[in-house]
């Protein structure tokens, strides 16, 4: 199985890395759709509370809580989304700071929501019992890694589902150029909602499980600092590579600071060096270089099908996430 | 079948349209022509729902169709190819064209997200018709190219496979010849004609006359956002009135 290892701290680790690679995706599902959020975390942080909630005063199962919580998200996400989107391109970019900024003062003052200290002792995942055949604890750190691993897939399969349809299509071109995406019949304010509430939906998912793994959460945890880490992911990685970009930014971006042990007070430093130097010499991300090598007409004989297999696995690769600002160019 | 009245823009204090009525008949090709700043760029915003009128009348099929928004303007069946190269450029040919399919999908969105064979059988039917909207243009040995690399002609001739793309009633082309080789040019105005025939309305603006004189049934000529006349061709090319406003320094 991939990438199982013995100690239970790199384990959580791993399991991170999922999980930021989850929401990092959201990112860039918004980002294709010509939308710059900075708000996710608080969408992560929405799924994390409703969670925690359901299974505490209602006393639901994980296994309920979390498509519940994922569902909540996600109208949640309409509702604040109907209003947001209606201003494309910067204001809306702002707008989802302010958003991030009410949820955090919204997770601290709301009553139930446990003030600053957040809410603690969130029942773990239940363990699944099947009489006669098996049952799965979910008290290891390995067990946990297997059920984010598997919600991993299941978001990859939904928003494969979104970018191969042809909802994906229109995402692109709204991005591109959305005068001319709505001259060509395409409702860009109702794609736009779409493409809002199906990246906060998934980010709700990744926040009831992080609620129930972690145990404990509080509003610190879902601040805009936390957006900007999984930006910092999704660029990392490549924003044209909707699924490994993230995987690969988040697992360098954790386990690599981790893995040299540098200290927790210059982590940010080096981030910050490593971001300004990646935007300046590689805008695309990490992975662009496979694509670009191959173009460049370098062949790389071996790294060739890889390449291929990455484009091949989404329907637009190279998009600018630059480009994806709402001027309409059009004329 | 679409019927333009009084239709007035204010820009602030600036008349870009002011009080233009005509009309378009079925299958027919009409010109717009007008120096630069006359309004025909502002009178296409204005059908196509980009910009609101302050004042006027757009009628279409007999169906009041002022003030819609413009996705529900391209779904009524009247689709605008903008004048400048205006392409999704970082798309490949063959997935531009498919944009133009995008009101015609009939099955729900959670069938083509789970991919029912009613849906794939939509895409597959979908595809094979692009191919042939770009085999007949001529574009379908490029299909896999970003639209940014082609050439500034088969940039002009792939928004026309969008615009087919769209199966429009109503095709307003804003400057289809623009600043493309004579060769091109040739092959457009061949291209138009087809189209026209199929059965598609089209209103066409250029500058260039001898482009208009062969390919229009009728010409509408603005001036300072006034209509000046109207007319066959002949009649309004050769009128004193148009030559003075706009022709005085044209090739003619």
């Amino acid at each position: 199985m991939p990438l199982v290892v013995e100690s239970p701290y790199y384990m959580h680790l791993l399991i991170m890395v999922c999980m930021n690679a989850i929401l990092a995706m959201t990112f860039i599902l918004m980002l294709r759709a010509g939308m710059i959020s900075l708000g996710i975390a608080a969408f992560w942080g929405v799924g994390a509370y409703v969670s925690a909630l359901l299974a505490m005063k209602l006393g639901l199962s994980f296994w309920i809580s979390l498509p519940l919580a994922t569902i909540i998200t996600g109208m949640v996400a309409l509702a604040i989304g109907s209003v947001l989107v209606k201003n494309p391109g910067f204001g809306f970019t702002i707008l989802t700071v302010v958003i991030g900024q009410i949820a955090e003062l919204a997770f601290a003052h709301l009553p139930y929501l446990g003030g600053y200290q957040g809410i603690v002792s969130i029942p773990p995942v239940d363990p699944i019992n099947i009489p006669l055949l098996f049952s799965i604890q979910f008290t290891s750190k390995s067990a946990s890694y297997y059920l984010i691993l598997i919600l991993l897939l299941v978001v990859v399969l939904g928003y494969t589902a979104f970018y191969s349809a042809w909802t994906g299509r229109a995402w692109a071109a709204i991005a591109l150029n959305p005068r001319l995406a709505e001259s060509k019949g395409i409702n860009t304010y109702r794609y736009r909602l779409l493409a809002f509430v199906v990246a906060s939906a998934g980010a709700g998912l990744a926040g009831s499980f992080y609620a129930h793994y972690y145990g404990a959460i509080g509003p610190m945890t879902f601040g805009v600092f936390k957006t900007i880490y999984i930006q910092i992911y999704a660029i990392l990685g490549g924003v044209g590579f909707p699924f490994l970009g993230p995987a690969i930014g988040a697992f360098i971006m954790i386990i690599v600071p981790e893995a040299l042990r540098v200290a927790k007070e210059v982590e940010p430093i080096i981030t910050g060096i490593l971001l300004i130097l990646l935007v300046l010499l590689l805008p695309e991300g990490l992975l662009s270089l496979l694509i670009r090598r191959r173009g460049a007409g370098k062949p790389l004989e071996r790294l060739a099908p890889v390449a291929r297999w990455i484009k091949g696995l989404l329907p637009f690769t190279g998009q600018k996430w630059g480009g994806a600002g709402d001027n309409a160019k059009g004329k | 079948m679409l019927k333009v009245n009084n239709l007035t823009k204010y820009f602030g204090g600036l008349v870009a349209v002011n009080d233009v009525d005509f009309h378009v008949a079925k299958s027919e090709i009409l010109g717009l022509i007008g120096p630069n700043g006359a309004g025909k760029s502002t009178l296409f915003n204005l059908i196509a729902g980009l910009l609101k009128p302050t004042k006027g009348r757009v009628i279409f099929e007999n169906k009041d169709i002022t003030g819609f928004s413009t996705h529900e303007i391209a779904q009524l069946g009247i689709d605008l190819s903008f004048q400048a190269s205006t392409l999704f450029t970082r798309l490949s040919v063959l997935n531009n064209v498919f944009v133009g399919y995008h009101m015609r999908y009939q099955t729900r969105i959670w069938k083509r997200l789970l991919r029912t064979s009613s849906a794939l059988k939509e895409e597959r039917e979908f595809r094979r018709n692009a191919m042939e909207i770009l085999e007949f243009m001529g574009l379908k040995t490029i299909r896999d190219e970003l639209a940014e690399n082609l050439s500034h002609g088969d940039q002009k001739v792939l928004i026309i496979c969008m615009a087919m793309a769209t199966n429009p009633k109503l095709l307003l082309l804003d400057e289809p010849v623009a600043g493309i080789s004579q060769n091109e040019t040739k092959n457009m105005v061949k291209l138009i004609k087809k189209i026209r025939d199929s059965g598609v309305t089209i209103v066409v603006v250029e500058h260039d006359m001898k482009v208009m004189r062969s390919l229009c049934d009728r010409i509408v000529v603005l001036n300072y956002g006034r209509k000046l006349m109207e007319g066959s061709p002949k009649e309004v090319l050769e009128s004193e009135e148009v030559i003075e406003a706009y022709l005085g320094t044209a090739e003619i």
